[in-house]
């Protein structure tokens, strides 16, 4: 690993990091509020009959406990874009943007070797998913201690959904990055991670409100995301293992491809 | 001890780019991109490095410094083999790209800082550079977004050389500077080659290899067509000469050396002159000789003639020429008073 490269993406990134950072943390401070001002109402209607039961269970999560809440805000779109920023925006353009924009023949004319700059990208991302997450966490306990809900939060198991959210956010980093330092252009790295993302996100949303489509959500990686679970003390070991072994396998992929791949004068 | 060293060094690429590279692998329509180099370039020296767009140049380059992956062949960098050794031939080797990219959000000082920190060796010649290339403080605390091409030129020639390099290799080096920082430029690679560091120089300014190179390799399509000492390379070439006479014209035709005489309606001889100058100045002593012309050679013509010497290949690089070699250059005998 170089310090000095990861000192260049930690500078290079620290303003869009605080920005998320602020964002999420708001987000998670938000999701307790709603929770308990409108969980007890929205329940009524739901047992009511007028809205779907299905509609109530969004991914793995709900407003009707502070633990499904929170969950929802883990599967909010929201949540998803503010940690795409990092696992999809900054792994594609890390290697793909370098190149295409030329700096990487710089960067690269340095003694460092392959698997130093991508272990490094690596370390940043994941230090910068980990505070993302970190963030998210803060926003939960300042939320509920202002809503006075913090007696039903087991605060002891933040850091397994932390570690939760890693793996699943490190994984899709890691494809992220596998895709970075296959292509020559920022554009097809960006739109084969996006698609990953984006149809595991779909098969999870779509499974978890269609019953007819349960099937389909042990093909999400978002599936394995189980913070309601989590938060109840309810660990999926299996699951967890099944994302850091897909993780491992696109940090695999990465190792293999860019130090055997050939990089043409870019044109 | 040589500082570069290739032997049949050769790169064939598929039609469309192979993302991976694969060890003997020949996908169907390969280009050969470098076929064959094999060339030393000696410790100290200025080499120069030409050929036209697609020649294999920056092919070359790129093999040196482990950006492609040879299909064949071998190569060493101060006597580190490309291959096992290219991050250790990195730290010993400053590079500027051609068309060089820089960052640019980071000001010009915070690049160099960063760039100087990654090669993880003092960047002794900055200073040295910053002020012989005319770059101030105060351009270097602005952003490299706002540069100018010429002055983002510049940085690139400080990054590449700041930390006093072993090996420099610099692909179109005076691309966008001024002439007034050409002239210092070139006083920095004087200066370097004083100092006993080598310079691989790829350019198309042909001018410019003249003055600053002590040999050339020329390549075509992929293969090395020439390698010369470029004062043996001048030598070689056709000057080209014009003459006024008082009376009878004297017979240059059978002079050594000597070809393409003209006599024109004026009364001038135009010819072509090879070689040695001797027999063609006893060929005219006994001539009253009113004007004299004999131009210079420059290594534009020999470069051209080169060319033109040179079969027409096929895309495959299939039939180009044996290269010309030359062994080093004798002394240049004086011809004229």
């Amino acid at each position: 690993m170089s310090r000095t490269l990861f000192g260049h993406a930690w500078r290079s990134q620290r303003t869009k990091l605080l920005v998320v950072c602020v964002a999420i943390a708001a987000w998670s401070t938000f999701l307790p509020v709603i929770y308990q001002s409108f969980g007890t109402q929205m329940k009524t209607l739901i047992d009511s009959g007028v809205i779907p039961k299905q509609l109530t269970n969004f991914g793995g999560g709900d407003v009707f406990s502070l633990g499904g809440a929170i969950a929802l805000g883990y599967v909010h779109p929201i949540s998803i874009i503010l940690l795409s920023v990092f696992a999809v925006g900054f792994t594609t353009s890390a290697i793909a943007g370098e190149r295409q924009r030329g700096t990487l023949e710089v960067l690269l004319a340095r003694p460092l070797s392959r698997w130093q700059v991508y272990l490094t990208l690596l370390a940043a991302v994941l230090v910068f998913i980990g505070l993302v997450l970190a963030a998210a966490s803060i926003g939960t306990l300042i939320g509920s201690a202002v809503v006075g809900v913090l007696d039903e939060l087991a605060i002891e198991r933040l850091p397994m959904l932390w570690l939760n959210g890693m793996l699943l956010w490190g994984t899709l980093a890691a494809i992220g990055l596998a895709a970075s330092v296959s292509f020559d252009r920022l554009t097809p790295a960006l739109g084969v991670t996006m698609a990953i993302v984006v149809v595991s996100y779909f098969l999870d949303i779509l499974g978890s409100l269609w019953p007819d489509a349960a099937g389909l959500q042990r093909y999400s990686l978002f599936h394995y995301l189980t913070a309601r679970d989590v938060l109840g003390g309810t660990v999926d070991l299996p699951g967890l293992a099944l994302l850091a072994v897909v993780g491992g396998i696109a940090i695999a992929v990465a190792l293999a491809v860019f130090p055997r791949r050939d990089l043409a004068a870019p044109s | 001890m040589d500082a570069l060293v290739t032997t049949s060094l050769t790169k064939h690429y598929g039609h469309r780019e192979m993302p991976v590279h694969r060890p003997g692998h020949r996908p169907a329509g390969t280009v050969r991109a470098l076929e064959d180099l094999s060339i030393v370039v000696h410790e100290g020296e200025i080499f120069g490095f030409l050929g036209p767009n697609g020649a294999g140049k920056s092919t070359t380059i790129r093999l040196l410094l482990g950006y492609l992956h040879p299909t064949a062949g071998s190569a060493s960098v101060l006597g580190l083999d490309i291959v096992r050794d290219s991050v250790e031939i990195r730290r010993r080797v400053g590079y500027l790209p051609g068309g060089i990219a820089l960052y640019d959000s980071l000001s010009g000082e915070r690049l160099l800082d960063y760039l100087g920190e990654l090669t993880g060796r003092p960047s002794i010649r900055r200073a040295e550079l910053l002020d012989r290339l005319e770059l101030s403080s105060r351009t270097l605390r602005r952003p490299v977004r706002d540069y100018s091409r010429g002055m983002r030129q510049k940085i690139g020639i400080v990054q590449a050389l700041q930390h006093d390099p072993e090996l420099a290799v610099l692909d179109e080096p005076t691309e966008g500077l001024d002439p007034l920082m050409q002239r210092a430029f070139y006083g920095i690679l004087d200066d370097l080659r004083a100092a006993g560091r080598t310079i691989f120089f790829s350019s198309h300014i042909l001018s410019e290899v003249e003055r600053v190179c002590d040999r050339v390799a020329i390549v075509r399509r992929g293969r090395l067509v020439a390698l010369e000492d470029v004062a043996r390379l001048l030598e070689r070439r056709k000057r080209n000469v014009e003459l006024r006479v008082d009376g009878d014209p004297p017979r240059l035709e059978a002079v050594p050396g000597v070809s393409g005489v003209r006599i024109l309606p004026d009364g001038r001889i135009d010819c072509q002159l090879d070689g040695d100058v001797g027999p063609f100045l006893a060929a005219i002593a006994g001539h009253r000789v009113t004007d004299l012309t004999i131009e210079p050679a420059h290594l534009e013509e020999a470069f051209l003639e080169l060319y033109e010497d040179a079969e027409p290949d096929g895309d495959d690089g299939t039939s180009a020429p044996e290269p010309v070699v030359s062994a080093p250059a004798p002394p240049t005998p004086a011809v004229l008073p």
